[in-house]
């Protein structure tokens, strides 16, 4: 990009989340190097692909060219995965576009125990949603675009997924609340 | 922005236990718009069964949220140099050393 005004416009649709990209890449890669490997390779494709973006939802617009990078490299680096990729994910990925394999890996060693095995224990589409909200701070609406699903099936897999964390952790005592 | 919300149709003045459930997450979340977070406000404030409900669901969000990882500062400044390098910032000197410019009266 050489127009001045464009690097402006790009910087003002990125800089604020890159903060966001890196979690959500430390949370793919499971490293810190490699997750900022992931972000610099996103940011140049969105910078190549700045000219198609809308405006809208920079965030929902990063992550998803985030989360296609990352698919990318994993089928570079192995490709003996790639056949078993599609066969897992073939069950598990459901509607919602993401990957079961790849945000289970991703859970592994970073939750305290009883959260983590609460949020594995969700269906892929369900996990998919309280991950992007809770874990990776999207909106609703932000959410929304990045499953390409309506913002009132986010609300609904929303509820259901704490609901289902909250059950699993009543009996943990760690949600009483002084009556 | 707007909220989802504001597409559907508002919560009445007084709305039920059932109806304040059905956006207690979209509260919690900040979600809502103003109108319809002024009366579930309202509502809890009255309702101690729907309190607890919301201190709960509080504390399960609270324990989810707590697992975000953070990004240290060291990382933030590499990948601020990264998107400087992509997108220059409009101050910024011209690429490939000194400018035959002079420096501004």
């Amino acid at each position: 990009m050489t127009n001045p005004t464009d690097d402006q416009r790009f910087r003002e649709q990125v800089l604020p989340e890159l903060d966001v990209l890196y979690r959500v890449a430390l949370r793919l890669t499971r490293a810190p190097q490699p997750a900022e490997d992931l972000v610099q390779d996103t940011l140049e494709r969105a910078l190549g692909a700045f000219d198609r973006f809308d405006g809208r939802y920079p965030r929902a617009w990063l992550l998803t060219i985030l989360r296609n990078a990352h698919r990318n490299d994993q089928r570079r680096s192995r490709p003996d995965l790639l056949a078993q990729e599609v066969a897992d994910r073939l069950p598990a990925r459901g509607q919602d576009g993401t990957s079961d394999a790849t945000v289970t890996q991703a859970m592994a060693g970073q939750l305290a125990p009883a959260v983590r095995a609460a949020i594995l224990r969700l269906s892929s589409k369900h996990r998919a949603v309280l991950v992007l909200v809770d874990l990776d701070g999207l909106t609703y609406r932000e959410a929304a675009e990045v499953l390409e699903v309506p913002v009132g099936t986010v609300m609904s897999r929303l509820h259901r997924s704490r609901r289902r964390v909250r059950a699993e952790l009543d009996g943990t005592g760690a949600l009483e609340v002084e009556r | 922005m707007k909220r989802w919300r504001r597409r559907a149709s508002p919560l009445p003045p007084e709305p039920s236990c059932e109806q304040v459930a059905a956006v207690l997450q979209a509260y919690l979340d900040g979600e809502l718009g103003p109108q319809d977070t002024e009366r579930v406000a309202e509502h809890l404030e009255h309702c101690r069964r729907c309190q607890i409900e919301a201190e709960t669901f509080e504390r399960v969000i609270s324990a989810i949220r707590r697992q975000r990882p953070a990004v240290g500062p060291e990382v933030s400044e590499r990948l601020t140099a990264l998107v400087d390098e992509l997108a220059p910032p409009a101050d910024a000197p011209p690429k490939g050393g000194s400018s035959a410019e002079g420096p501004p009266a």
